[in-house]
C-alpha cells in the first residue's frame, strides 16, 4: 500500500515536471496560408460557396466569400472542395499504450493520462487521416472515478509535448453501471452493484469534503496567526476530488442507461458539482428532456449497440431525439476504428432522424469542443479560432469524405497527395 | 468404381444435412413498383423504372409503360426513389449472438478443439434474433452466417434470408461452406501457463493436415465396406452373401468428405502474406475448392492473389493498418483487387452492426473502387460466390423477389430504406429499436 502510495508521487511529481515543459514547448506558428475556392462549412455561421479562410499565426484570421490576404501568404488553392473545421473525438482511449485503466481500485482520481500518453502511437496518425485534430483521451471505465484526461492536438510527428492542447481545461473521468460493478464484483470486492458503484462515489466525495473542511480550518487558523497551527497531509486522491467538487474539473461521466443518467445528475447536486457531458448515454433519448434542463452534454455514438445489457436499448435515432430535445450533443468515437471515420458516423444522424448537415457537423466539431471545454478555440470556422481545418475529397458528410488536407494550427499535419504516410512533418523512423 | 460407391456413401450423407433452398411462397398479391430508378446490377440502371414482384419473384421488369402492370397488382408509387436488389453480407454471425457480454445469449463457437467441422451453425440458428429486422431494416436481405473464428476449423456456415415463417424458411442452404482460418488467432498460446497444442502455426497446419488425411482414411475405410458389401451381394451362395461390418460412424471426420471432394467451398481466411500462403498450400495440399477470406495484409502478394482466380471476400475495410503501413493501406484493397480482376465481396463480420454493409461498400469507392463494382460487392458477386446467382443478386426476370426501396444511393450513408420486400413480401419496417424510437418520440 504504502510502496504503491510512493510510485503513484514519482509518477504525479513526473508529471508535473513534464506539464512545465509543456507551457514551454508550444511551437509558434510562423505560417501565412489563403486557402481559396472552398465550399467553407463553418458551422456556426451556414456554409460560403466560394469562400476563402486566411491564416495567420495559426489562427483563422479572415473567413468569407471576398478575403484578401498579403502576397506572402501561401495559397492553397481548394478547387471547390469542401472545408470543414477539423474534428473534435470528445472520448478516445488511443495513443495510451493499453494503460487505459488503472483498474485496482475504483476510485482513482489522482491517475494522469499524460503520464501514459504514447505520442508516436500510429492511431493517432490514422486519427488525423480521417480529419481529427483533436482529442479527448480518457482513462477508461472500470473505476467508479477514474484519472485525468489529457487533452492532444494530432500534431503526429511533432515530439510530445508539442501535442498536448495548450490551456485545455482538466476532465475527469467517471463510470457507472457494468463496467466497475464487473471489473470489482468479479474479485468480490465493492462494487458489485450499481448500489455499490453509487456508495463508493457518494463516499470517496464524503471524504473530499472532509479533506477541504481540514484545510479551511488550518488556513483559518493560520489567517489568526495561529503558529502552532499544523498542515493536514497533503493526499493527490482527495486533491483531485477537492477539484471536483471546487467545480476545477469537468466531470465526464461514463453511463449508459436512463436511470443512472437522473441518479448521477443527483449525486452532482448533493454534492454540489456539475456535470459537464455523459459518455455513451445510449439512453439519453429516454429523460433529454431531464439533460437539456441540467445543460448536460452527451458524447454518444451514432448507432453501436447490443455489445452488452446496458447497450441493448440503444436506437440511432438516440443523438437526434435528444438533440430536438435541446440537449448538446457529440459523436465520438471510444475506438482507433470509428475515430478514423467520425464523419460518417455523424451523417447518420441525417439518416437517423433527420438531422440538417450543420447539425451533424455540429456533433463533431463544436459539439465536441464544448464538452472538452475549448469551444472558444476550436470547432468552427470562425476568426480568432485556431486554424484546424479538414479540406475534403468527397462530401465530408457521406459515405464519399476523405480528407485530402488535414490542417493544425495552420500547418498541414496531411496530405493525401503525399506518397508514403502523407505527412508533411513525419518520416518513418525519424 | 470404387471412388463412385464413396461418392454415394456421401451424397447420401450430405442429403441428410442439406436441405436444397426453397423460398417463401407466401406473397398473395403482385406488386408493381412503379416511377423509380432501377439499379439492376446485372444490365445497368432503368430511370422511371416499372418492377412486378409475383408470387415471390421478379416476374417483369422496364421501362414504365413498357411492363404491364397485372389487373389485380398492388401499385407503389416510387417516384423519386431508387429501387435495387436485396444485398448479401458474405460472413455474418447474425442469430448466432442476442448481446455480445452476454454469454448465456452467444452460441458463437465451440473452441474445445480447434478441429470442429461437424458444428452446424444452422443448429444454433436463432430465427427470432432481435437483431434480424434490426439488419433488414437496412436492405440486407440476405447472409452468410458462420461461426467466430478462433478456431482453424470452427464448423460448417448456413445461408440465410432475413426473413420467413421459421428458422426452416429461412436457411436456404444449411451447410454451404466450411471456413478454414488461418490467421494465428487460433493458436492456443492465450498465456504461459493455458498454452496447449496448436500453441504454434506449425501446430495448426500439422493438425489440419492430420485432419484432412484421417477423413480421407475415414473415406477410404468407407470405400473398402461399400465393395466388400457389394461383392458379397453378389455372390451366388447364401453362406458368402453375409454383409460386412460397417465402419464406425465420425461425425467430425464425415463433415470433410464434400470439402475433399471439392463439393462446397472452403472459405480460407489469413490476414498477412506470409499465412496467406501457408494456407493456399494447404488447401492445395488436399484439393481443396476455396475462396478467400479477409486478407486484410497482403497487399504485398496482390498478383499471387490475383493468379489463383479465386474470389475474395474482403475486409473488414476498417481494419486497422500495421503500424509500417499507410492509413489506407485496407481501405483501398478492394479496389487495388478489383484492378486485377479478383471477384471481390463484402462482409460485415459481424451481428449487430451488419446493417453498415453497404457504407463499406461506399467507402471503398473514395479509395478507388468503381461504384458499380462496389454495388455488386454486395448483391451479385457473393450471390455468384455462393451459387445462389439463379436466385438472387440482381433484378432479373425468374429471380426471387427480394427488393430494397430507398431514397437515394444505397451505398451512402445518408440513405433511408424506406421499403424492403423479401420473397415479394412487404416486410414491416419495425424492429425493438424503431418501438423504442415510438415509445420516448411519442409518436
Amino acid at each position: 500500500m504504502r510502496r504503491s502510495l510512493r510510485r503513484v508521487l514519482i509518477v504525479l511529481s513526473l508529471s508535473f515536471v513534464t506539464a512545465a515543459i509543456a507551457q514551454q514547448a508550444v511551437p509558434v506558428a510562423h505560417n501565412e496560408v489563403l486557402i481559396k475556392n472552398a465550399v467553407v462549412m463553418t458551422v456556426t455561421h451556414g456554409v460560403i460557396q466560394n469562400g476563402s479562410v486566411y491564416i495567420k499565426d495559426g489562427k483563422i484570421t479572415a473567413v468569407g466569400r471576398d478575403v484578401t490576404a498579403p502576397g506572402s501568404a501561401t495559397v492553397v488553392d481548394a478547387g471547390g472542395k469542401y472545408l470543414t473545421p477539423g474534428i473534435i473525438d470528445s472520448h478516445s482511449h488511443i495513443a495510451l499504450d493499453d494503460d487505459v485503466n488503472e483498474a485496482t481500485s475504483p476510485v482513482t482520481p489522482q491517475m494522469m493520462m499524460i503520464d501514459a500518453f504514447d505520442y508516436q502511437d500510429k492511431a493517432i496518425y490514422r486519427g488525423l487521416a480521417g480529419g481529427v485534430t483533436t482529442s479527448l483521451l480518457l482513462h477508461g471505465s472500470a473505476n467508479v472515478i477514474g484519472g485525468q484526461a489529457v487533452v492532444i492536438k494530432h500534431k503526429y510527428g511533432l515530439n510530445r509535448d508539442a501535442m498536448l492542447f495548450p490551456g485545455a481545461p482538466r476532465s475527469i473521468k467517471f463510470a457507472s453501471g457494468e463496467n466497475p460493478k464487473r471489473v470489482y464484483g468479479s474479485q468480490g470486492q465493492l462494487p458489485s452493484t450499481r448500489m455499490g458503484n453509487f456508495a463508493v462515489q457518494r463516499e470517496a466525495l464524503v471524504q473530499a469534503q472532509e479533506y477541504m473542511r481540514e484545510w479551511s480550518d488550518y488556513d483559518a487558523k493560520v489567517k489568526k496567526g495561529d503558529k502552532d497551527a499544523s498542515a493536514p497531509k497533503r493526499d493527490l486522491k482527495l486533491e483531485a476530488l477537492a477539484d471536483v467538487l471546487r467545480g476545477k474539473l469537468l466531470v465526464q461521466i461514463h453511463c449508459y442507461r436512463a436511470d443512472e443518467l437522473l441518479t448521477e445528475i443527483a449525486i452532482g447536486k448533493e454534492f454540489g458539482y456539475k456535470v459537464r457531458a455523459f459518455h455513451h448515454a445510449l439512453e439519453a433519448y429516454k429523460v433529454a428532456d431531464r439533460l437539456a434542463a441540467e445543460n448536460v452534454g452527451i458524447a454518444t455514438f451514432s448507432d453501436w449497440w447490443g455489445f452488452k445489457q446496458e447497450a441493448w436499448d440503444a436506437i440511432p435515432w438516440n443523438a437526434v431525439l435528444s438533440m430536438r430535445k435541446g440537449v448538446r450533443v457529440a459523436i465520438k468515437s471510444d475506438s482507433e476504428d470509428f475515430a478514423r471515420r467520425l464523419n460518417q458516423e455523424a451523417a447518420k444522424t441525417i439518416r437517423y432522424g433527420g438531422a440538417t448537415d450543420d447539425e451533424a457537423l455540429k456533433m463533431i466539431t463544436l459539439n465536441a469542443a464544448w464538452i472538452i471545454g475549448v469551444d472558444d478555440r476550436v470547432g468552427s470556422i470562425d476568426v480568432g479560432k485556431d486554424a484546424d481545418l479538414v479540406l475534403w475529397d468527397g462530401y465530408p458528410l457521406s459515405s464519399y469524405g476523405v480528407p485530402n488536407k488535414v490542417f493544425i494550427d495552420g500547418d498541414i499535419y496531411l496530405d493525401r497527395s503525399l506518397p508514403g504516410f502523407g505527412m508533411p512533418h513525419y518520416r518513418e523512423g525519424e | 468404381m470404387k471412388m463412385s460407391s464413396v461418392n454415394n456413401r456421401c451424397s447420401f450423407l450430405v442429403g441428410l444435412i442439406l436441405i436444397l433452398p426453397v423460398f417463401a411462397a407466401g406473397q398473395q398479391k403482385p406488386v408493381a413498383l412503379r416511377g423509380g430508378k432501377l439499379l439492376t446490377v446485372s444490365h445497368g440502371v432503368i430511370e422511371h423504372g416499372v418492377l412486378i414482384l409475383q408470387d415471390g419473384k421478379i416476374a417483369a421488369l422496364g421501362v414504365e409503360n413498357s411492363v404491364k402492370i397485372p389487373k389485380d397488382a398492388r401499385i407503389v408509387d416510387v417516384s423519386g426513389m431508387t429501387f435495387y436488389p436485396g444485398l448479401i453480407d458474405s460472413e455474418s454471425n447474425l442469430g448466432l449472438t442476442e448481446i455480445q457480454a452476454e454469454g448465456s445469449t452467444n452460441d458463437l463457437i465451440e473452441t474445445s478443439d480447434e478441429i470442429m467441422p461437424h458444428m452446424h451453425v444452422y443448429d444454433a440458428f436463432h430465427a427470432e434474433s432481435e437483431l434480424i429486422p434490426v439488419t433488414r431494416l437496412n436492405g440486407i436481405t440476405n447472409a452468410i452466417v458462420a461461426p467466430d473464428s478462433k478456431d482453424t476449423l470452427p464448423g460448417q456456415d448456413s445461408f440465410i434470408q432475413l426473413a420467413g415463417k421459421s428458422g426452416e424458411e429461412m436457411l436456404l442452404v444449411r451447410d454451404i461452406a466450411m471456413p478454414l482460418n488461418f490467421t494465428g488467432d487460433q493458436r492456443r498460446n492465450e498465456s504461459w501457463e493455458k498454452r496447449k497444442f496448436p500453441e504454434t502455426r506449425m501446430g495448426m497446419a500439422a493438425q489440419l493436415r492430420q485432419a484432412f488425411l484421417d477423413a480421407q482414411d475415414y473415406a477410404q475405410h468407407w470405400a473398402d465396406y461399400e465393395k466388400k458389401k457389394n461383392e458379397a451381394a453378389g455372390k451366388t451362395d447364401e453362406k458368402d452373401k453375409k454383409p460386412p461390418t460397417p465402419p464406425k460412424r465420425d461425425l467430425k471426420l464425415e463433415a470433410l468428405l464434400p470439402y475433399l471432394e471439392g463439393k462446397r467451398p472452403i472459405v480460407l481466411a489469413a490476414e498477412e502474406a506470409n499465412d496467406l500462403q501457408t494456407a493456399v498450400s494447404l488447401a492445395r495440399e488436399f484439393n481443396l475448392k476455396f475462396v478467400l477470406n479477409h486478407i486484410s495484409h497482403s497487399q504485398s502478394v496482390l498478383d499471387y492473389v490475383a493468379a489463383l482466380k479465386v474470389p475474395v471476400i474482403v475486409g473488414p475495410i476498417y481494419e486497422d493498418p500495421k503500424p509500417f503501413e499507410r492509413y489506407d493501406a485496407v481501405y483501398s484493397l478492394p479496389a487495388q483487387l478489383s484492378k486485377r480482376g479478383v471477384k471481390i465481396a463484402f462482409a460485415s463480420f459481424d451481428a449487430h452492426n451488419v446493417r453498415n454493409l453497404p457504407y463499406q461498400a461506399g467507402f471503398a469507392t473514395a479509395f478507388g473502387l468503381p461504384y458499380d463494382e462496389a454495388l455488386k460487392a454486395i448483391t451479385l458477386n457473393p450471390a455468384e460466390i455462393w451459387g445462389m446467382a439463379d436466385k438472387l443478386g440482381s433484378l432479373d426476370v425468374g429471380k426471387t423477389a427480394n427488393v430494397v426501396v430507398a431514397n437515394g444511393d444505397p451505398l451512402d450513408v445518408r440513405t433511408d430504406v424506406k421499403k424492403v420486400f423479401i420473397a415479394g413480401e412487404e416486410i414491416p419496417m419495425t424492429s425493438r429499436q424503431t418501438r423504442l424510437r415510438d415509445q420516448y418520440s411519442g409518436q
